[in-house]
């Protein structure tokens, strides 16, 4: 076990080793931005699944942690100097708005159940994004605003280079927290809330943490997206980024870090290459009713996901237990 | 004096749209169990159908009875394709409902098209009366009488029929009533329908009140649905009609009054329902 796990990390060296140099080999501008776009959404899929994988709550309103990221560093570096130090400036305070909020709310909600959460993050996100569109003076509203991005991210190389960075630390830092203890008893609280109670555990103490962890890391990943567009309006508030966070993790495999990286992968390629036909075919326009159709079929047939299959798989062959995901409702199978 | 009449009915009609379509979302929950986070999308589409029904024929009650019709089928395919899979399991109730949110509206774009369509008042109920300075808008007046008369037949059945009767002990225990020979997943079949009807009833109400509709407002209302049914306490019907006045109330009032705090005056009245009564103004059982 101990080798297999060392084995895992010098296969992620590599990957991340590859995913560095090809910027250099290949010069396709399309790639590059593409490629972009899925580590940050793989951030911000990753930060779903400390929730939903890790904890066992579903929450509707992910994308205002993601909105208050891309707002804050979009507004500073609009209203002031646009310089590397800003940029980073802005993420740590993002990072700091999305903490208190998300340690607000979940005080309020996260004392209710599975239903009343999901239900109240929605409402709760809801009025952000009305707020948003409101607030016309700061945010533009609906018509949203673009901002100069630092000089220094001028070669799109290097913001590549920078994501990447990020992309690695986040998942490391992650992984680190879900095999701390402190990890540990949110995956109690994800099997068996009652029970981790009784054990003596404050569980609303665990979920508030797990909830905080999310939206800083939330926060983070959409400070990069902002950036990444240099341009920001009240879409990156919608339901439609948690809904985006959601598909990765649930395609990816809930309950593992490298589920949501791969589930972002598929998914942003899907709808790279579903918008394009969309020119061709007009079939394709609602393409999705399509991510609507396979979300759904992929929540009754496939929950394990990609990476949770095939840990599953693994498992099943050496049939002994493993560290991975094991969704609630087949929980029976792993509990041996 | 007028103002405060004509505020208060403006609340009240508001109101009582909201309690249609927060009726079926806890009649749901109540008896299922299940959140219905696609409740909205029936609703987007009672409006649609019924707006299109409208058009067709030019009669305002075929528009309701077709909208109540699609609700129905519609309920009958959620239950069996969506809901059915998922009993018992929370999480995945909540995934996979929205999901079927995301099919339905998606779905309403690809049958009528992803432009605003506009909705007319039936001329029997165009206009508004005037007594004194209180200004009477005879679709207001009408949607205040179909909530109650929804609200008095439902209560009936609920509380004095052998249906309703069914209903409430399976609520209570599904187990018993599944033993006394009871077939209560036809029961909670018909209760899903039920609710489906109530939304798209609502839907259609609400079409020639807000005078537009378009496939994202079935995710609007849902919310105000959401927040009117915890208010209210889950699976309580006489605690929507409460809080649905109330949200209803307190949303014109502050529309005069505090423009500035409108939007928010809802989250607010949640927020305080929450911090001292989490479960609810009207749920016994904590």
């Amino acid at each position: 076990m101990r080798s297999k796990f060392q084995l895992n990390n010098v296969l992620l060296l590599v990957i991340v080793a590859a995913l560095a140099i090809f910027p250099f080999i290949s010069d396709s501008r399309t790639w590059t931005i593409l490629l972009t776009q899925i580590f940050i959404f793989s951030i911000l899929a990753m930060s779903y699944d400390i929730l939903l994988g890790y904890t066992g709550i579903v929450s509707f309103g992910h994308a205002m942690f993601f909105g208050m990221g891309a707002y804050t560093t979009a507004i500073l570096l609009h209203q002031f100097e646009a310089t590397l130090s800003m940029f980073f400036l802005s993420i740590i305070i993002g990072m700091i708005i999305a903490a208190v909020i998300s340690f607000l709310v979940g005080l309020l909600t996260l004392r209710l159940k599975s239903h009343f959460f999901a239900m109240l993050t929605l409402a709760v996100s809801g009025l952000f994004l009305v707020l948003a569109e409101k607030w016309r003076t700061l945010t533009h509203g609906n018509d949203g605003f673009t901002f100069r991005a630092p000089e220094f991210f001028k070669d799109r190389m290097m913001f590549y280079l920078l994501v990447l960075i990020c992309l690695v630390l986040v998942y490391f830092f992650l992984r680190r927290f879900v095999e701390s203890p402190l990890g540990r008893v949110l995956i109690a609280v994800r099997e068996n809330e009652q029970r981790t109670k009784s054990l003596g555990y404050q569980t609303l103490y665990y979920k508030v943490i797990a909830s905080v962890i999310a939206g800083i890391v939330a926060s983070l990943a959409g400070s990069l997206y902002a950036v990444s567009l240099r341009f920001v309006n009240t879409s990156v508030l919608t339901m439609d980024i948690t809904l985006d966070a959601l598909l990765m993790t649930i395609i990816g495999g809930v309950g593992t870090l490298i589920g949501p990286i791969i589930g972002a992968g598929v998914i942003e390629l899907a709808q790279h290459y579903l918008s394009g036909l969309a020119k061709e075919y007009p079939i394709f326009e609602r393409w999705i009713i399509f991510f609507g159709i396979i979300y759904i079929l992929a929540v009754i047939f496939f929950p394990r996901g990609i990476v949770g299959t095939i840990q599953y798989a693994f498992w099943k062959r050496k049939n002994k237990a493993i560290k991975g995901p094991i969704r609630p409702s087949r929980r029976k199978v792993v509990a041996k | 004096m007028e103002l405060l009449i004509n505020l208060f009915i403006n609340g009240l009609a508001t109101g009582m749209l909201i309690f249609l379509l927060a009726a079926g979302l806890t009649l749901i929950f109540g008896l299922m169990d299940v959140l219905n986070f696609a409740h909205g999308g029936l609703f987007a589409w009672g409006a649609f159908s019924g707006v299109w029904f409208y058009g067709l024929t030019s009669s305002f009650t075929i528009a309701i009875i077709g909208a109540i019709l699609t609700g129905i089928l519609l309920g009958f395919i959620t239950e069996k394709l969506i809901i059915t899979p998922v009993y018992g399991n929370h999480v995945q109730q909540i995934l996979i409902t929205l999901g079927f949110m995301i099919v339905l509206s998606e779905m309403l774009k690809v049958v009528f098209g992803p432009n605003q369509i506009a909705a007319k008042t039936p001329p029997l109920l165009a206009g508004s009366w005037e007594i004194g300075d209180v200004i009477i808008i005879k679709y207001r007046l009408f949607i205040i009488v179909v909530g109650f008369l929804v609200f008095g037949v439902f209560q009936f059945i609920l509380k004095r029929t052998k249906v309703g009767l069914i209903v409430r002990a399976g609520v209570m225990n599904k187990e018993m009533v599944q033993a006394l020979g009871i077939n209560i997943k036809r029961v909670f079949l018909y209760v899903f329908m039920a609710g489906a009807a109530l939304a798209a009833l609502s839907g259609v109400l609400m079409a020639p009140y807000s005078g537009v509709i378009y496939a994202e407002m079935g995710m609007e209302f849902a919310i105000l649905a959401f927040i009117v049914v915890v208010i209210g306490g889950m699976g309580s019907f006489p605690g929507s009609l409460l809080a649905a006045i109330l949200v209803g109330l307190a949303g014109s009032f502050m529309a005069y009054y505090v423009p500035a705090l409108s939007l928010a005056v809802n989250m607010m009245l949640m927020a305080i329902v929450l911090i001292f009564r989490p479960q609810g103004l009207f749920t016994a059982k904590g």
